[in-house]
């Protein structure tokens, strides 16, 4: 990666000719050291003439004072560019949607699920937590205007965050040993980027994001310079740790954060592979080296996503809208959604309600509503609320033709697996019953209609019989005990249905019944039943014979860790569930062309469009094109005996442009094996990449001219970059724009910020 | 990935070589320690070793194949599983009758053949499974020889591709065993199903590959030339049998790519015209002459399929007009102006439909309609689906004038209520991003006349062609906002009727937005317009260019191969396969309870999962080490292990891993091919675990072998048989306990499902209940 990059030699030395090496720089330092110093120094893997440790700059940054004062100018224009009329528009932007309305839930601490870890949202919200915002904003719909909301301050985290990425850029570039001309290149190119800058003054999280991936490059590229330096000293071991801090905070604003530890993994693995074939390094060494890394870059990234989550339930302790993606016990953990103990022993007679296991759809629920179609009797459906038409008598079944089998009399029965037993509805004194008519919805063979049957004081028919099959203890959660795998039991005991004449099993499934159904969930009786969606279990129990003093049972509530992990499962279901076609989603193939952008606002004759700055991204694509190329021909020279690659230039521009290469890569190409709608935005991390790569390529470039000549050709690209961003920068700010440069603007049909005919004035 | 040691190895330079500069091939590169020479050799393994044993071998093998896969191939006497779809478009060969299917013919074709060959009419639909082939006099165990006799003669040569290789005799028994006794090969083989097939080739494809590098010190010799060509023929029939053949394609692909990179190494000592000359060989005899094969059997496809049929609907109006009795081809006609006619969406059938009704003037999510009258897709026959094409440019008062042309601007009137097509900037009731669709009366069409003209997109038209019904698929772009009448499966509310939401679509080359003239009820005057162009009712076919064709139908066949996303109870997930966590339900009966179930061997198929994890280990084990600088494996051994293993292991990842990047529906037949190949390579760990001994050089001698070698043989000594009996037994004995399952016969009694089901995740019918009494 950035290994191998440091010396700097003229280029090209003939081969085989007398270095001048040597002369230039006598190894005088070591002269000094006698034989095992020596032998020690080579152990570890270092070069001699890296001993000397005098001047040698924390992560190898070699920053003058003269390029400070550089850098404090270029934060200052990016200050100026990312925060002009950053209050303007005083109304939702795009996504602010959600994540304001997430800012608003946390300052609730009303419970919501989103496919996104926390990070991100939670400093949004401490930013406006701080200027007293008191979350009633609702954040509907895109153009809502602003009441009591302090937005620039939620606006002015990412756009802060969106300023720190310049001068990270120009430091990570100066630690990979570029010119500082190419250092400034990039940071002025990426100050100027219309989509970056768009991204960044709304409360997004892809600010963010660029931001913590910009981090963790460069203490990477810092530890790498350390690692070659001299491994396990002091400020080793602190960019390591940094590193692995940083990668904790990308994977805790967005998933796509992966993509940032797959690229430090890569360059771990490489740097321990090369370890590997260093006979010098012994084995204990060697596992040295591994274990320090596994420590900083998995454990340590681990438990910062961890804690960011423990905050995240700690915040979110009362129930919200979020609450009907988790699982019962989950609910439990919320403010206002407790339940008090339940008696733990299910009889013949108990009044119970029934959950159902797999989908969140709820409580088994008939009403005194009939199915418009099929044998159009009452409906049976799952309600995920509490209510008394969820109340359900269990009555034997085994006693044939006896109606009221008398459980008020006799000595308690409990309920051992395989028992025939009958469901009473309390309130209508129907059955659960089931029979050869196709469901209202599932219309198919292999599923029968569930309905409830009878009438006060009918003993039923056959077709109200049940077998209950307990399935055998600690089912999925480890919820039972030994007991309640041979007998029902509440909460613990988790079965199944199984109609007695028909032999299907008792069903629900995530589809809603009509408007005529309330669009509560469908319950069927399924012959080929997928197992997860034919369980249920008890969740209340009373029963009269049962003293007061009876065990009672309730939730097991989930630890931490329970509700870490099932959170984490949630968000991925949800993540991949979004398959959904938007007007603005995009393939990944189209993003480096710049083939289309996103709306974000329109209003008053005003647009904001989320579109990159053509002259920088399509530079930057073509860099990668070519550096791809370039190496492409190498490999196939060399294969061919030319030794280009023991030349000292290509071998040094080749670690620095593969590293930004392969960053690249892995921020992009995993897009196109993702399902899910995909925006332009998604591409920024890889653009990030691709413009330090151009700055690489620029100093690869232009490295045999003289260095104002050097500046003068950067000086025309940052121009070239400016008067495009000036181009286009009223569809950044929302600024008024003519519709003649509007239609100018549109260099392709595909840039499709003018469709709203009239959005900008004559 | 070559069959025999190979050129990948970390070299070794003894710089001993008596012609150093020419040094190149490090299977040069080893001394005699490593050889042992036949004197050592134990007796059993010079005895199976020897012509007679192997011909025996292989003939015992070829027997036992035959019979397990032929034995009571008659039953069951119904149609199985995919049969439905297989048999189907067998008699549709038979009958000439063209339909549509996403895999590529050679397969089908073979069947059809078969079929035929039988004395099968075609006159059987095979419409479900369970319909009796006896009833209905089908020679239905011709049919299902076929893929029995392709998958017993897969055994010898999977039993031919491990000898070639230089594995032991018993090696080579071991692996062609893995196949021969296993439930999921025989069962597949019975049947009328294309997997045989493709297996077939697949194994033929790895056997010329094979044959082909062992002959690459006598390059471009006549033989060289046969296996190469006959590699780059098997491969396509493998690809042309079905349409994940192309996995196979792959798998050479890269064996060969890495066979050139290594010829391009200018330690070879090769130049660059001799590269070449390899490169354009492997290009004829494997790019070329494939695709000349390939595209021959559609050739054939579509030489025999030349009536109309089921697969009609799916292709473009230019291709159905080439089969005969099509109804585009008798009933097409040109449409002229004032003709009344009927609109149909060629993706969900439904007319183009207006009535009085209007819609409302506020939706349920508050925004507001232009309370226009409604334009919806409706599903049947009805007369407010009738439009009348006005012109909007002066006529000639007869002739070929009047003819509606490509890009000319109409305007539709409809004809009930009297009001004109128009659509205007107004958000359609569910998609606030399409413009919404309505009429407006046609007294006052002044006011609105802009917004009533439509231009006629024809697809794929040239300059001036004539609108034709049925044939004459148009776009409807309306002319001053560019939108294009367009709709999809979404239902309005009630106010609608439930009827079929048509919105103006922002995209204009959107390709569902495609409309046909279904038919032309009445001309200006009234009158039925048949027979007005006075043309012969019997039309002859057209004709079409075949690559024309095939391109069309190739790239149908992609998009419905991606499209089979529907979900299948017996479908499963790639990561099951290898375990055999789950199989298929083919067949059941319900009186004497028997089933077809596919399920693999489980010995079989674990073996194979510990074995290709032990290569994995060996490998690793064996990068970590050279890396350290420790040579624990002799150089021939290793270069075996890396290269003849190596191929056999990326056939295995080839064939399995992009199954995960699928999102169609799977099944575990899929794997079949994989398992093949982890067969291939738990033989050659098995070899490498029971001795460092292989049969070495085993490449063919010519003028470019520049060294003598020192040879060696294999030899497992008298292990080896044990070992691999006691794994056949074992093998056998599962494989008799899974036959009911896999012959369908006898039935079993619900406590024998039970103990037949060895993993949980089975799903056997006919289970006995664990509680209850049912």
């Amino acid at each position: 990666m950035a290994a191998s990059v440091r010396v700097r030699r003229p280029p090209s030395p003939p081969p085989h000719a007398p270095s001048q090496h040597s002369n230039r720089f006598p190894h005088t330092r070591e002269d000094h050291l006698d034989a095992d110093a020596r032998r020690e120094a080579a152990s570890k893997g270092y070069s001699r003439s890296t001993l000397s440790r005098k001047a040698y700059p924390s992560g190898g940054l070699k920053v003058t004072s003269g390029e400070w004062k550089l850098l404090a100018v270029v934060i200052i224009i990016a200050l100026g560019v990312r925060l002009f009329r950053i209050s303007k528009p005083d109304s939702v932007v795009f996504d602010e949607v959600h994540f304001g309305k997430f800012a608003s839930k946390y300052i609730k601490t009303q419970y919501f699920v989103d496919v996104h870890p926390p990070l991100a949202k939670l400093l949004i919200t401490l930013a406006g937590f701080i200027f007293g915002y008191d979350g009633n904003f609702d954040f509907k719909d895109i153009g809502k205007t602003y009441e009591n909301v302090p937005y620039v301050a939620m606006r002015l985290l990412p756009a802060l965050l969106g300023v720190a990425t310049i001068p990270l850029s120009y430091l990570t570039l100066r630690a990979l040993d570029c010119r500082a001309t190419t250092a400034l290149l990039a940071s002025s190119l990426l100050t100027f980027e219309n989509g970056l800058i768009t991204q960044s003054r709304h409360i997004l999280l892809d600010s963010p994001l660029v931001f913590f991936t910009a981090l963790t490059t460069f203490f990477w590229t810092g530890f790498s310079n350390e690692e070659h330096h001299q491994p396990f000293t002091q400020s080793w071991w602190t960019w390591l740790t940094l590193t692995g801090l940083s990668l904790g905070a990308v994977v805790s604003c967005k998933w796509v954060g992966l993509f940032t530890i797959a690229t430090v993994g890569l360059g771990t693995v490489r740097q321990l592979w090369l370890l590997l074939g260093d006979l010098r390094v012994g084995p204990r060494l060697w596992i040295k080296h591994f274990l320090a890394r596994a420590l900083c870059l998995i454990a340590v990234p681990t438990i910062f996503y961890m804690s960011m989550f423990w905050i995240h339930f700690a915040i979110l302790q009362n129930s919200g809208e979020g609450d009907g993606f988790m699982s019962s016990e989950f609910q439990h953990t919320l403010g206002g959604r407790g339940m008090a103990d339940t008696f733990a022993d299910v009889a013949i007679g108990s009044e119970v309600t029934i959950r159902h296991v797999n989908t969140q759809g709820g409580y088994l629920h008939s009403h005194p509503h009939n199915y418009p179609g099929g044998s159009q009797q009452q409906q049976v459906t799952l309600y995920p609320h509490r209510d008394t038409n969820n109340d359900w008598r269990i009555v034997n079944a085994t006693a044939e033709g006896d109606p009221d089998f008398d459980w008020e009399e006799q000595p308690l029965t409990y309920i051992p697996s395989g028992s025939r037993i009958k469901l009473r509805h309390l309130l209508t004194q129907k059955h659960l019953h089931s029979h050869d008519y196709r469901p209202p919805v599932s219309d198919v063979d292999f599923q029968n209609e569930i309905s409830a049957y009878g009438m006060p004081g009918f003993a039923g028919d056959a077709n109200d019989d049940w077998y209950l099959e307990l399935e055998s203890d600690s089912y999925g959660r480890g919820r039972g005990d030994r007991e309640s795998g041979k007998r029902l039991r509440t909460l613990r005991s988790v079965f199944r249905l199984r109609h007695a004449l028909t032999g299907c099993y008792l069903f629900s499934h995530k589809v809603k019944l009509p408007e005529w159904g309330y669009e509560q969930q469908e319950v069927t009786c399924n012959k080929n039943a997928v197992k997860e969606n034919s369980l249920w279990f008890v969740e209340t129990n009373i029963h009269p014979k049962l003293p007061k003093d009876a065990p009672k049972v309730n939730y097991k509530l989930p630890g931490f860790l329970g509700k870490f992990l099932e959170l984490q499962q949630v968000m991925w279901t949800t993540n991949a569930g979004l398959t959904d076609r938007h007007t603005y989603d995009s393939r990944p193939d189209s993003w480096p062309r710049l083939r289309r952008g996103i709306n974000f606002w329109v209003k008053d004759h005003r647009q904001i469009y989320l579109m990159g700055n053509p002259t920088v991204w399509w530079l930057s694509s073509v860099a990668v094109v070519l550096y791809a190329g370039v190496r492409a021909f190498l490999i196939l020279r060399a294969k061919r005996g030319y030794r280009d690659f023991e030349n000292t230039k290509v071998s040094k521009y080749d670690g620095l442009c593969g590293f930004l290469f392969i960053g690249w890569f892995l921020h992009y190409f995993p897009f196109f094996l993702m399902g899910r709608q995909l925006f332009l935005h998604h591409y920024f991390p890889a653009l990030y990449f691709a413009v330090l790569l151009l700055a690489s390529v620029f100093d690869l470039l232009t490295s045999n001219l003289r260095p104002k000549i050097r500046l003068q050709i950067a000086a025309v690209l940052i121009f070239a970059a400016f008067w495009n961003f000036t181009y286009f920068s009223p569809l950044v700010y929302g600024n008024p724009w003519t519709k003649t440069k509007c239609l100018n603007a549109r260099w392709f049909k595909t840039w499709d910020f003018a469709w709203y005919v009239g959005s900008f004035v004559e | 990935m070559a069959s025999t040691p190979g050129l990948r190895g970390r070299r070794v330079r003894s710089g001993a070589g008596p012609s150093s500069a020419v040094d190149f091939d490090q299977d040069d590169d080893h001394n005699s320690l490593y050889s042992n020479h036949s004197r050592h050799r134990s007796s059993i393994e010079q005895f199976l070793d020897s012509e007679q044993a192997s011909i025996a071998m292989v003939g015992v093998l070829t027997a036992l194949a035959f019979a397990l896969r032929f034995y009571k191939i008659n039953n069951p006497d119904e149609v199985v599983f995919d049969e439905v779809h297989f048999g189907k478009f067998a008699s549709h060969y038979i009958q000439r009758e063209y339909y549509f299917d996403v895999h590529p013919p050679l397969a089908k074709l073979l069947f059809g053949l078969a079929g035929w060959f039988v004395g099968f009419d075609g006159q059987f639909q095979f419409e479900n499974i369970g319909d009796s082939y006896t009833e209905n006099h089908v020679p239905y165990v011709g049919m299902r020889a076929l893929p029995a006799i392709l998958g017993s003669l897969t055994v010898p040569i999977v039993y031919a591709i491990m000898k070639e290789s230089g594995y032991s005799t018993i090696v080579a028994a071991f692996s062609a065993c893995i196949v021969l006794f296993d439930n999921a090969h025989v069962a597949q083989s019975r049947l009328i199903l294309l997997d045989a097939t493709l297996i077939f080739f697949m194994s033929l494809t790895i056997y010329s590959y094979i044959r082909f590098r062992k002959l690459r010190y006598l390059e471009f010799s006549s033989e060289w030339w046969t296996w190469l060509i006959a590699t780059g023929v098997f491969m396509a029939c493998t690809w042309a049998s079905k349409v994940n053949g192309i996995l196979t394609v792959v798998a050479i692909g890269i064996a060969v790519l890495v066979d050139l990179w290594d010829i391009l190494d200018i330690r070879k000592g090769h130049s660059m015209e001799h590269f070449w000359r390899h490169f354009s060989a492997r290009a004829t005899g494997l790019i070329l002459i494939p695709l000349i094969v390939y595209l021959t059997t559609f050739y054939i496809h579509f030489a025999v399929l030349n009536t109309s049929g089921p697969g009609d609907t799916f292709m473009s109006p230019a291709f159905q007009e080439t089969l005969k009795g099509n109804e585009l081809l008798l009933n097409s006609q040109e449409i002229r102006y004032f003709d009344t006619v009927t609109i149909r969406h060629k993706n969900t059938k439904v007319f183009l439909h207006s009535h009085w009704e209007r819609y409302p003037l506020k939706y349920d999510d508050g925004r507001i309609s232009s309370q226009g009258q409604q334009v919806t897709g409706y599903g049947h026959a009805d007369t407010n689906n009738e439009w009348q094409i006005i012109p909007t440019k002066a006529l000639p008062e007869t002739g070929r004038g009047r003819v509606v042309r490509y890009n000319d601007v109409v305007q539709l009137l409809h004809v009930n209520t009297q009001s004109y097509l128009l659509t205007h900037d107004v958000a359609s009731p569910l998609m606030a991003t399409n413009q919404e669709f309505t009429t407006w009366p046609k007294e006052d069409v002044v006011s609105r006349y802009n917004d009533t003209l439509f231009q006629l997109h024809l697809i794929d038209a040239y300059e001036g062609e004539a609108w034709k019904s049925k044939s004459g698929h148009f776009r409807l772009v309306h002319v001053p906002t560019k939108v294009s009448m367009w709709t999809y499966v979404n239902q309005l509310p009630e106010w609608a009727f439930k009827q079929q939401e048509i919105n103006g679509n922002k995209n204009a080359q959107e390709k569902t937005a495609t409309w046909y003239v279904d038919e032309i009820l009445s001309d200006e005057t009234g009158l039925d317009p048949r027979g007005r162009t006075g043309e012969v009712p019997a039309k002859q076919p057209k004709k079409m260019n075949f690559f024309k064709k095939f391109a069309e139908l190739q790239l149908l066949m992609l998009q419905h191969n991606a499209g089979l996303t529907a979900s299948h109870p017996y479908a499963s997930s790639p990561i099951n396969w290898p375990f055999l966590l789950t199989g298929i339900s083919f067949w059941t009966q319900g009186e004497d309870q028997k089933q077809i179930y596919l399920i693999g061997n489980l010995v079989g198929w674990w073996a194979c999962v510990v074995a290709l994890s032990i290569y994995v280990g060996i490998i690793g084990a064996d990068l970590l080490a050279r890396r350290r600088g420790i040579t624990p494996i002799p150089e021939p051994v290793r270069n075996r292990l890396w290269n003849n293993t190596g191929f056999f292991i990326v056939i295995w990842a080839v064939h399995y891993f992009p199954f995960f990047l699928m999102s169609r529906q799977l099944f575990i037949h899929h794997y079949l091919p994989s398992h093949l190949a982890s067969a291939l390579v738990a033989g050659a760990v098995l070899s490498f675990v029971m001795s460092e001994t292989i049969n070495y050089p085993i490449s063919i001698r010519g003028p470019l072998m520049d060294r003598p070698r020192h040879p060696q043989e294999a030899d497992l000594g008298i292990n080896g048989p044990i070992v691999v009996g006691l794994f056949t037994l074992m093998m056998f004995a599962m494989f008799m306990y899974i036959a009911p399952l896999t012959y369908g016969t006898p039935g079993l009694t619900g406590e024998q499902v039970n103990s037949k089901r060895l993993l949980s995740s089975w799903t056997l019918h006919f289970a006995a209940k664990a509680s209850g009494e049912s």
